[in-house]
This record gives C-alpha cells, structure tokens and sequence, in this order.
C-alpha cells in the first residue's frame, strides 16, 4: 500500500507523544465529566465537530488521523480546545457513531464459558487495536470475535458490526457461533451474502446493525455505497490467510482505509502464512497493528490443545499404477531430452521432476530465451514445456490419486488443445492410455484406496459410528467419486456423502451452497459419518465430534494441511491420517511440512522482530478504561434464519384480510382460522342420506361419478327394516375400500322378533333395529338376545358406533350407514319390508325416528340416531337400542374405518343389541380376516345373550378395565351399564357388549355379518317367534338380562377388539364422568363430545333441555375424548393387526379425532333433525326408547346427548331419563339399571375371566354356547394382539368388581339362565351361520 | 358466458399467485429438509420457478369457479328453501357437497 511509509513514519513521531497525549486526555475526560453531568447526552451531539474538523484538515494528515491513535492524539487538544472538552474523546470514535458512556466503562466477557487466559487476553488486545489473531484451529478464535463484537455492539449504540467469513457455510455457522457466545440479539443481526438481492441488502445495512457477510458481498456494498461504512466501528475478519494480493479482504480494508473512517479489524487465522513476505502482505493488506500468535506448544494454550496423532502413512504406488507411471515416463523422456538439447536446464533427474518445476523452468526460459537458440525455435520449446507440464500432471495424478483421475484427466487432454495436437500420433501415449484403460476395467483398486478403507473400517470398529466422524479430504473432484464408489461397498456403518464446490464440471456436478448446508447439518446430526471433501471442507467447519481426518493426498500446502487437521481434534483427541505414496508425494509432503515449522518461529513474541505493524486506533476514548465484567448472557435459542422467515409468512395476514369488513373477517375466522380446530369445516359426510338421491341442480348437471355416488349410497343405506320390534339392524359394514359393493355389509338381525311380538306394537321399530341391526354377529345375537338385549344396549353403542363411523365417514365413512340397510334389507328382505313397513307404524314411534334418522341424519349419525331412536323405541321395548347398536355395528361394518371405529364406537356406545351387532360387523371383519371363529362369537354371542347379564356386565368390566388401563372408567361404565340397563343399562351392556363384540367379535362380526343376517335372520325371526316370549320375558325381566347378554358379547368383542374396546372404554371413562346416563352416552359422548361441540349450536333446542347433561357430558366427553383418542389410536393399531378393522382403523386412526369432531358437527345437525323428527316421532315412541336413543347416540355424547334430551323433552320420560341416565325414563331401564349394576358387577366377574365367565355363562346357558364363547375369546385372543392385555386389564376390573359382581352375577345369571334357555339355540345357530357366511361377507365387505 | 358476469380474473390471479406462493414456500422448506436427498437429484431446481398463467388460462379457470360457485349457492340456496329457510348456512352446503363435487 502506498500509504505504508508514512505511515511508519508517524508511528515513529507518536512513540513520543503518545503516552502524554493519553494523560492529557484522560484528566480533561475527567473533567468534562465531573463537569458536566450531562457529559453522556451531549457525546453524540459533540461527536460530529470533531469529524468535520478531520475531514476539512488538509489531507496530508487524514491518513495518519485514520491509521495512527497516535497522529489524533496529536489533534485532540486542539479540538478538545476549540470544540468541547467532551471532544477529545469523541475524536476516538468513528465519525457518526455515539459512543455510549455507561457501556464503555466495561467491556463484557462472556461467564458461563470456562476462561481461557489465552482467549481472554487475546479479546483484551483485539478490543484496543487491530489485531491478527493466529490460533491454531480450534481454539476458540470465534469467540474472541464474539466478544469483541459484543462489546464494541454495546459501545456504540448506533454502530455497525461487520464479520466477514470467505463462504456462504463459515457465515451461516459463525453467526449460530457468535450468537450463542454473546446473544446478539438477533433482531440486529443478518446474514448478508450473494443470495440477498443487492437492493435488500441495501435495506438491511439500514436496519440492522450486524452483518455477518461474505466478503464479496461487503466489496460490492462498499463499492456500490449501500454500505453505510460510516458506521462501521468493527469489522472482524475470519480466515484472514487470504487477504493477499486483490483478495475482496484486501480491497474492502483499502476502501474503508479510503473513506477515512476509523474502525477495529480484528482478524482470524490458524495459518498466517507459509512465509514472511506472505504474513507481512497480510499485516500491511489488513492494517494490522498487534500480532496475536499461539500455537500448541504456548504454555496458556497446551491444555485446551486436544491430542491429535498424525500419522503419515506411505502407501506403495501399486503395480499397475507404476506399469502405467513407466510408460509415461516413455512419453515423458522423449520430450525431456529435447529440451535438454535446446540447452533447457531441468536441474533435475526428469524421473522426479514436479509440474510445478516444469512450470518454473518455462517461466525461466519465457524471461530470458537461451542465447544460443535460433529465435525459430522457441515455439519447440514451449510446445515440449506444455507437453511436460501436462505429462507430469497426470504423473502426479497418477501417484497421488490413482489410475482413474489420471485417466480421464489424460483423456480429456487428449480430446482437444495444443496437447492433443501434439500427442495425437505419439504411439506411446496412446499405449499408456490403453495400458490405464486394461487396468481400470481390472477394477483393481488402488492402493491408497484399499489403504483407506482398511483405515475407515478399523477406526469405525473403534468408535462408535454413530458417534464418530469422519473427513476424508481429496485435492480432485475425481478422487472424491472414486472414495464415495468404494466407501459405499463397505457395509452400513459407514455413512458417506461429498462435499464439493458449486461449480459444475464436464462429469460432476457441484453442490449448491444450500446442499452444502445441508450435508453439514447432516453430518452434524450424524446423518451421515462420514464426508469426502474437497478443499472447500479445509477451512472453518466447526464439526466437534470429528475424530480421524484423512488426507488423501499428502501433497497440498503446509497452509491447507493444518487447516485440514484443524478439523479434528476439537473436542476430543483427534487423529490425523496422510496417505502419502511412497515416492515423490512422500518426499514433497516432508518438504513442505519442514518450511511450514520455519515460519512459526517469525511470530513468536507477536512478530515484532519480523513484521511490520500498522497503527490503529483505539475507538474507545481513553477516558473510558473499561473494566472487564464477566456476564452470563440469557441466550435466546437461534432461530436459523429461514425458518424464521417461514414463520413470518406464515404469520403474515393476508392483504386482502384489510379489506373484509370485521363480519366478514368473523366468517372466515369462522370457517378457516379457527384454533379450535376444525370445529366448522365442511364436512362431506355429514348427510349420508342425502347422497342417496341426486340433488337438485342449478345449470350443472350430475356427472356419472356423482350417479355412482348416488348408487352407491343407495345401497349402503337402504334399511332394512326387521318388522321385530327390537330386533337387528343388519349391518353393513360396508366395506370403504369397495364401494361399489358397500351394500354388502348389510344383514338384519333378526332379534326383533321376540320383540316383535312383544313389542309388535311397535315391530317397526324393531324391524328398523333389525334393518339396522349389525347383521352378523349382531343380528346373530340380535337374533336370539336381541329381543333381550338389543333393544337396551345397542341403542348407546350403536350411537357412538355411528358417530365413530361418522368420524370415519368424514374420512370416507358415510356409505357405511347406508350399506347397512339395503344389505339388511335385502337379507333380511322379508323383514326388512316389514320393517320398513312397519317403519311407518313405529315410524310413529322408533321407527319414524330411524327413517328420519336415515333419511335426515344419513349423516353419518344417521345410522347411530336410528338406532337410538330404533332404541328409543327399544327403549320402549327397550330392544330398539340393540337395533340401533346393530345400525352402528353396521355403520361400523360400512366402511373399514367406519367399521374399525364403529366397532371401538360400537364398544363404546356399548349396547348390548349395538355391542352384538358391532361385534357381529367386527366378527365378521375378522372373520373375513379369517381371524374369527364365527361360531365361537356367536355362541359368545348367544353365551352372553343368556349370560348376557352376567357377561355385559363382564364385558363391561372387560371394558372398564380396558378404560381403566386408559383411566379409570370402571364407576363410570359400570353407572353406564347401570344407566343403560334396561334402558341406559342395557345402552351399557350394550356398548359393554359392543366391545365385547368388538374385541371379541371382531372375527365374529366380520363372519357374523354376512351369514348372521341371513341365517340369523331366519333364526331370529325363529328365535324371535319362539324367544318372543323369552324377549318378551326379557324385555319385561330381562331387558337386563339382554343387556347382560349384549355385555358379554361386548366383552368378547372388546378381547378381540383389544383396540376397540379400549376405545370403548375410553369412551365409557368419559361417560362415568357425566351422569348415568351420561356415562351411556360417554362413550358415545367422546365422539359425540366432539359432535356436540359442533353439534351444540345446531342442537341449541336441544339443549336447552340436554344443557345439563350435555354440559356433564362434554365434560366429560372432553376428557374422554382425549382417551378415546388415544385408545383408538390404539385399538385402531391393534385393529391394524387384524385384517378387517386394522386396516380401516389404521386408515382411521389419524383422522379419527377429526372424524369424531366432523361427525359431531354433522350429528349436531342430525340430533335437530332427530329432534324434529323425533319430536313428531317421538312422541310417540315411548320416551324411554328415546332415551335409550339418546343414549345410544351418546356413544356420539354430544350430538346424542343433545338428541336424546330432544327426544327426552318430547318424551316425558325421556327427561327422567336423562336425569336418572335414562334408565330412569324406562321403568324397565330403572330396574335394568340396577340389573345393570349388577350385571356391571358380575360383567366384572367376567372379566376377570372372560373365558371363565363365558364358559360359566354357557354353563349356565349352554355348553355349547360356552365353547362358542370360548371360541370367540381364543379368536379374539387371536386376533387381538392387545388380547392378552385386555384381558389383563379386565382381571384388574374383575377383581375389583367381583365382590359386588358376584351378586349382581346371581341375579344376571338367573335371568341368564332364561335368557339363555331361550338364546341357545339360536346361538348355535348364529354360531353356524356366522362360521359360514363370514367368508362370504369378507368377500363383500373387504 | 357474458364477461361482466364472472370472477375478477385479477382477483383470481392474486388467489392463484397466493396459493404457488405458498406453496412454493412450502416446498422450499420441504427441500431444505431433503436438500441432501435433492443432491442426487439435482438440477431439479427450476421446479422453484413460481407458477404462472396466461390470460386465456385465467379466464377460463374464472369462468370454472364461477360456475362452480353459483352452482353450489344454487344447490344450497333449493336445500335451504326446502326447509324453509332463508339463509343458506353451511350444512346446507354439506348437504350438496358430495354431488357438487363429483360433478365439477
């Protein structure tokens, strides 16, 4: 630099005047300060005299103002005087830049991190004169930045920091570095590189106050004057060893030195240099007035030093490598020997000879021609110099790298240029590219190669690879993809990738910078162990747990060979590998390694002896000494700058959103921003029924996909309608994934019958149910329990099932429903016309509301409101809500989602009729999985139809302690089955017994669903004709015993549903926390929680009656939510183990949350539908089927609920119910609720030992049944994985209940024990028939 | 169809530019993610390039959601008087959805 002398030379003026101008300096600061108390507000104000005064000073003296403390000491006084006597001081700072007084009487050294001296001492210099810091790699330099940063931050409120690393990957980890030393508030930092368009970065030089840059980008900001370099009060440095000759270091220091601005430089290197010219050049380039040098011997350093081995290993060149090196020596000597004839003085034997000597020579010969040679002559001499030059490349190509880089190397060479034209008729280079070519294909790989690997191998059998990294760096792109192909035939444990610059060659392509980013945070979070890198990997990659570095080629420059070592070693001893070929590579690495010891000798003592220093200002006024204050900061966590802007878009509020108007910015609140999640989303399966008849159009007509939905809908949702009052619902379980056939689901149960002729008053009702029924299992059970126990139970877990469907309708559900009735129908055809026929009559009362229910509530709920209102109905007959069970076993069986979550919902909702039905659906589900013994789940069913008190009240317990495991649902289910026996009790038993059906009937449903209809059907209708009385028995004695029975097949279910009925159970939790009633309708309420949250408004009529119970059953719908969540997440997984359910429960599982709050939404609407129709209907159903409905619905608590408080309203007794729990409402229900209790107790009894119990129940019943029941758990144990786990869970429950179970069993068993003499048969029946239809239904339905 | 009658197709434009900005952000994250994936597969980057439409694009895709737009109110607007209302609110929507979106 030109300005260098004299610059010397006023250094030499100032030793002088130095020291005296600092004390004149410091007292009048001590005046001025003692003086004037508002000294601190008038510093920024005074400090711009003084810079006008240096600026107009002629400009003789602007250099030594600028370069030297010195040269302004010598101005203070003056501008002290003539200014201010704060001006003194001011005179130190850059020009614009307010000093802050309180700041700078301390300087801030980080406490939390464990001081080094070194390191302390080396920020003290930096932070008063410029400083080049030359610390060996990994010793902290960054933060000695850091500090000096920070405090020269704090000094200058408005001043800027700049720090300059040379790559885009150095920026972005310094400023994570440096942010996590000191915790620059990140609001003042950015990263300005050349990814920043130039007018942002205009922007940002205004706003922000540190700049983390490359140095590029900092040249063409200077140069282009967005850089405010007024401000600038620091500017650091990092890998300064490249500030040499027109380096954008270089020109950035010249520009900012131009402006006359006074700033810090502070600069970081681990390797100054190889030579003195070479630091010197920096020192001058950068004005740099201190030397900072360490290095690993220095007493203040050693014990940071980590111990690093190197080990320099000498690989022999390898036979075909040196076959190929002879020949090309052929080539070589030709060449050599006419230079030497032209008089060319090589000084060395041609063998040895280096390119870079080659090189030299022709320099040599270029400068001063040989004398002797005719001027003609000289173009033979370059062309063999060129020839050389290239030959010998490709020699050390060869020796340092293999065959192949020197191969395509070669090839290349040969394809154009001055070398092709000279080599194209050499027959010896045409051999030796043969002789490479032979070898190459030989695949024999080079020593170095094998070397490495061998090397890699060892190492990672050492360390941990999941914790150890590795650096192999390689000169050429080309040896980088040989280490890459060889690394990656060496096994697992080894997880390589490059790291390579950005250019693009001719064969490989480069990395973006962002790719490069991304290996290393890759590499760093152990993505990858091992990283093949270039030279761009040398410099500045803190990587701590790196522990071997490889160089794979020795021959690179001391410079680089220490970088390449400072990347290991930093946190742990680190090891260092050099793969030298023995020879040449060898001998020049040895070389150069003993010139890089020499210089290190120049710096001691700070280089004072061997450089010369520039002056540099002090920046901070001598009246502030400050004092060094050791800090813990509070470090925000970094937020890495991409992300973060991510979060600004994502934050950012439309533009449009200024122009709505606040109603409507509520309404897209409404829909679209809602934190509550998608309370409000549309849902497209909320009306199911509506699907099944084209809408109306405006201009567009349908397409043929919306006939196929249509179609489809259709026949999901045809009800059948068993004429039996309380009897089936066939399910559907309409297969999801087959659409098209979702009918097939469908049977009708034909439970009814009995209840037909007991309630044939109201068979329409029943014949709904039966429609509805879940066809198999549910039917089966139905079939015979039906009368019994439908009618109670089904109704709540039907409910819930609805709703689960409905969630999963949300996914895809919604044909599920529908499926159920036309295959209900169609199997139950006799019935199932009577049923619709009967519809009407009962329509009036059940059956109005399962026509409203599928006609209006189509939803997804449609199903589980008809069934509930089925049950309401039932619930007069109380065997309505085994049909609405059946109708959610069939919405469950409709899809495989829906039947997965139908059956968790069925277990959930829990009615007995519901559970039978679910368990029929979910039998048959896995009975098509081919997991179900049909037969055993039938005679489970039957089983528990008789001990269906006992077993439901098992079952139950099954579930409770299923709910238990999940929380405690045991009082809650057990006041559920209390609440839905008989009317609530039975919704208990019910949705006990859907899970047990669910669990244990998965297979069973599955199986069940098809044949059950059918064969059930007959035999229900038998069943029912003969049972009539039995149902009847039931109905007026054994609603409980119906329940009970539903219970045990809930039970059953529940094993073999694990899932489902943990689901359930969860369900049940949440219904233990709201009322009796409630609890019947908790199960249902978790997912009618969610509807209810939805559902509220809609069903605001509702709820005002329901307000109360709803209010409990949100409650505890919200929790129960939650466990149901998660239990069904789990049971859907379990699920996921059978091949029905688990694949529509894993499919559901995700959403099922969803689904639930959509089906609530949707049900919200159905439960005003139901109440409207309900209202008409209900009426004259009897409150207590409506009730029951609720109840049932309750399996959806909140939509249900608030049905069932519509439905209660308009039937007297539904009130009553919802306040007793429904049962209430039902004289039976009471009565059946106390059974239920009981039967709850004795269902604990059961479920200490399900297979125990069912035997027992079957004993009591029926062997047969017992074995049928034992089939089903050892198939529910087998289908479940969580089999053993639920029953686990239901011992706990059993052995707590079976005190009062076992009360509570007498009595169910006695009833049972009717019930049974009634049931067995059928049982047996359903058994077989679920055996053989099951296969046929997996067919249809999955 | 008359062109006074449909969607702004500037309007629609900003919609559709709102919408590829998003996920063009979107997708920038997702590649910061794989970006190491992305270095196999290279030279993919001009997927990065914002969407665009030409004029005729955009006036046909407003007359789509015009229609579409209508036609679903229209729908909505039947079910709503059908049960006697005088608001179109969102379950009526529901109710028409599925067919509604089958048939566009």
């Amino acid at each position: 630099m030109g300005s260098r002398v004299p610059i010397e030379t006023i250094e030499e003026d100032g030793e002088f005047d130095w020291e005296a101008a600092v004390k004149e300096i410091d007292l009048a600061c001590l005046k001025t300060t003692n003086a004037s108390s508002s000294s601190s507000s008038h510093f920024t104000p005074l400090a711009n005299p003084p810079i006008t005064a240096n600026l107009t000073k002629p400009p003789a003296k602007r250099q030594s103002t600028l370069d030297k403390f010195i040269g302004r000491t010598e101005h203070k006084p003056e501008n002290h005087q003539v200014v201010s006597e704060c001006g003194v001081n001011d005179n130190d700072n850059s020009p614009l830049v307010g000093i802050d007084p309180e700041a700078a009487k301390t300087w801030i050294y980080p406490g939390f991190v464990p001081l080094r001296d070194y390191q302390f001492a080396i920020t003290k210099t930096a932070l008063f004169s410029n400083t080049l810091v030359a610390l060996p790699t990994g010793l902290g330099k960054t933060l000695i930045a850091a500090v000096v940063m920070y405090n020269y931050f704090r000094w200058f409120p408005q001043g800027k920091i700049v720090f300059a690393a040379p790559s885009r990957p150095l920026v972005m980890q310094q400023i994570e570095a440096c942010h996590n030393i000191v915790g620059i508030p990140q609001e003042w930092t950015i990263d300005l590189t050349g990814q920043t368009c130039p007018s942002k970065r205009a922007f940002l030089w205004k706003s922000k106050r540190v700049f983390f840059v490359t140095p590029q980008v900092l040249e063409k900001d200077i140069q282009s004057g967005t850089c405010l370099t007024n401000y600038l009060v620091c500017l650091v440095i990092d890998e300064a060893h490249r500030a040499l000759g027109n380096y954008s270091y270089c020109v950035v220091v010249r520009e900012l030195m131009a402006v006359p601005i006074q700033l810090r430089i502070l600069a970081l290197t681990a390797t100054p240099g190889s030579k003195t010219q070479a630091i010197q050049g920096i020192i001058d380039n950068l004005q740099i007035s201190t030397l900072e040098y360490r290095n690993e011997s220095d007493h203040d350093v050693c014990p940071y030093v980590h111990d690093r081995k190197l080990e320099v290993i000498e690989v022999p060149l390898g036979q075909d490598a040196d076959d190929v090196s002879k020949r090309l020596f052929h080539v070589i000597r030709p060449y050599a020997v006419r230079l030497k004839n032209f008089g060319v003085n090589l000084n060395r034997d041609i063998q040895t000879l280096s390119p870079h000597e080659v090189l030299m020579a022709r320099d040599k010969f270029r400068q001063a021609p040989l004398p002797g040679l005719p001027h003609v002559n000289h173009g033979d001499v370059e062309s063999c110099f060129a020839a050389l030059i290239t030959l010998y490349h490709i020699r050390k190509l060869l020796s340092s790298h293999g065959i192949r880089p020197a191969y395509e190397m070669l090839e290349e060479k040969l394809k154009e240029g001055p070398f092709a034209r000279l080599m194209s008729k050499n027959e010896d280079i045409r051999m030796t590219k043969l002789l490479m070519q032979q070898r190459l294909s030989h695949g024999a790989p080079s020593p170095k190669l094998s070397k490495m690997l061998e090397i890699l191998v060892d190492h990672f059998k050492v360390k941990d690879p999941k914790t150890s990294r590795v650096i192999i760096f390689s000169n050429f792109r080309g040896s980088v993809r040989d280490i890459m192909n060889a690394l990656s035939n060496i096994g697992d444990m080894v997880k390589a990738t490059e790291f390579i610059g950005q250019s693009s060659g001719k064969t490989l392509k480069g990395q973006s910078q962002k790719i490069q980013q991304a290996v290393l945070e890759k590499f760093r979070a152990g993505g990858f162990n091992v990283i093949v890198a270039t030279s761009i990997g040398e410099e500045g990659l803190d990587i701590m747990e790196v522990d071997l570095v490889i160089c794979f080629d020795a021959n690179v420059s001391p410079l680089r060979m220490i970088q390449r070592m400072g990347r290991t070693g930093r946190k742990n001893n680190g090891r260092v590998v050099v793969l030298a070929c023995e020879g040449s590579e060898k001998n020049s690495y040895m070389r150069k390694q003993a010139s890089g010891r020499a210089i290190k000798k120049h710096m001691r003592n700070g280089g004072t002896n061997s450089f010369n220093f520039h002056p540099s200002p002090r920046m901070i006024p001598h009246v502030y000494k400050p004092e060094v204050q050791h800090v813990e900061f509070s470090i925000k966590q970094f937020v890495p700058r991409g992300k973060k802007l991510q979060e600004e878009y994502a934050t950012e509020t439309p533009a449009f959103q200024k122009k709505l108007t606040p109603a409507e910015t509520h309404m897209l609140a409404k829909y679209y921003n809602n934190p509550d999640e998608e309370k409000l989303r549309v849902s497209l399966i909320a009306f199911p029924h509506f699907q099944t008849l084209p809408s109306k159009v405006h201009k567009v007509m349908h397409s043929r996909q919306t006939g196929m939905l249509i179609d489809a809908m259709q026949h999901l949702q045809e009800p059948t309608f068993s004429e039996q009052s309380k009897s089936f619902f066939t399910e559907f379980r309409a297969p999801l994934g087959e659409r098209e056939e979702l009918d097939t689901g469908l049977r009708v149960t034909n439970d009814p019958k009995d209840l037909h002729s007991v309630r044939d008053l109201e068979v329409n009702t029943s014949q709904r149910k039966a429609k509805q029924v879940e066809s198999p299992t549910s039917t089966l059970e139905t079939t015979e329990k039906d009368y019994e126990e439908s009618s109670p139970t089904h109704r709540y877990l039907f409910s819930s099932e609805c709703a689960s469907v409905d969630t999963l309708g949300n996914v895809f559900v919604m044909p599920v429903p529908l499926l159920f009735f036309p295959n209900v129908l169609e199997s139950d055809n006799t019935p199932l016309p009577k049923t619709e026929k009967q519809h009407s009559c009962r329509n009036t009362s059940h059956i109005d509301l399962v026509p409203v229910d599928t006609s209006e509530k189509h939803r997804q709920d449609n199903i589980s409101c008809k069934l509930k209102e089925r049950f309401s109905p039932d619930g007069a007959s109380e065997t309505l809500e085994t049909h609405s069970l059946v109708k959610r076993n069939s919405t469950r069986v409709g899809e495989d989602d829906v039947a997965n979550s139908v059956g968790e919902i069925v277990l959930s909702s829990d009615e007995d009729d519901c559970e039978g039905l679910e368990l029929s659906p979910r039998l048959t589900n896995f009975i098509k999985s081919g997991i179900v013994p049909e037969s055993p789940v039938y005679d489970q069913g039957e089983a528990n139809r008789e001990e269906d008190l006992e077993f439901p009240q098992l079952s139950s317990p099954m579930r409770f302690s299923n709910e238990l495991a999940g929380e405690s649902s045991f009082p809650e289910r057990k006041v559920q089955h209390k609440c839905n026996d008989y009317n609530i009790v039975s919704t208990t038993t019910e949705l006990r017994t859907p899970q047990k059906e669910v669990g244990l009937a998965n297979g069973t449903e599955c199986l069940a669903v098809s044949p059950i209809p059918e064969d059930w059907r007959t035999p229900l209708a038998n069943l029912t004709n003969t049972n009539s009385s039995a149902r009847k028995d039931w109905r007026v004695s054994s609603g409980e015993k119906l329940e009970t029975l539903r219970q045990p097949r809930k039970l059953k279910r529940l094993r073999r549903l694990g899932d489902c009925s943990s689901a359930v159970k969860e369900n049940y939790p949440g219904i233990t926390e709201a009322d009796h009633i409630r609890s019947r309708s908790r199960g249902k309420k978790h997912i009618r929680g969610k509807k209810k949250m939805i559902m509220d408004d809609d069903v605001q009529v509702f709820i005002d009656e329901e307000a109360e119970v709803s209010s409990g059953a949100e409650m505890s719908a919200d929790e129960n939510e939650d466990v149901t969540g998660d239990s069904f997440e789990d049971s859907f997984i379990d699920d996921g183990t059978m091949p029905t359910a688990n694949t529509q429960a894993e499919s559901g599982k995700v959403d099922m949350m969803a689904v639930y709050r959509r089906s609530l939404l949707s049900q919200s609407p159905l439960p005003a539908r139901f109440r409207d129709l309900a209202a008409s209907s209900l009426s004259p159903y009897s409150a207590g089927p409506l009730t029951r409905i609720n109840e049932s619905r309750s399996d959806s608590d909140k939509s249900l609920s608030s049905l069932r408080t519509p439905k209660t309203t308009n039937s007297e007794s539904n009130q009553d119910a919802m306040m007793i729990g429904n049962l209430s409402v039902v004289q039976i229900s009471s009565d059946s609720r106390k059974r239920k209790f009981s039967l709850c107790n004795s269902a604990n009894a059961p479920v200490i030992n399900l297979e125990s119990k069912f035997a027992a129940h079957a004993q009591a019943t029926e062997k047969e049944s017992h074995e049928g029941v034992r089939s089903n758990a050892g198939a529910l144990e087998y289908n479940d994985d969580d089999d053993d786990a639920f029953f686990a869970t239901l011992d706990f429950d059993a052995m707590e209940a079976q005190a009062t179970l076992l009360l509570s069993k007498q009595r169910s068993e006695a009833k049972e024990k009717e019930d049974a003499t009634v049931i067995p048969n059928p049982g047996m029946q359903r058994s077989d028939g679920m055996e053989k239809d099951a296969p046929s239904f997996d067919l249809g339905l999955w | 169809m008359d062109a006074n009658n449909t969607f702004d197709s500037d309007l629609i434009h900003a919609i559709f530019k709102h919408i590829w900005a998003r996920r063009f952000r979107e997708r920038e994250r997702s590649d910061a993610i794989d970006a190491t994936e992305a270095e196999v597969a290279l030279g993919t980057t001009k997927k990065n390039r914002l969407a665009s439409a030409n004029a005729n694009a955009l006036k046909l895709s407003c007359e789509l959601l015009k229609s579409f737009v209508s036609e679903a109110v229209q729908r909505a607007a039947i079910i709503a008087e059908a049960e006697g209302m005088e608001k179109i609110e969102a379950t009526h929507l529901e109710r028409i959805l599925p067919q509604l979106l089958l048939d566009f």
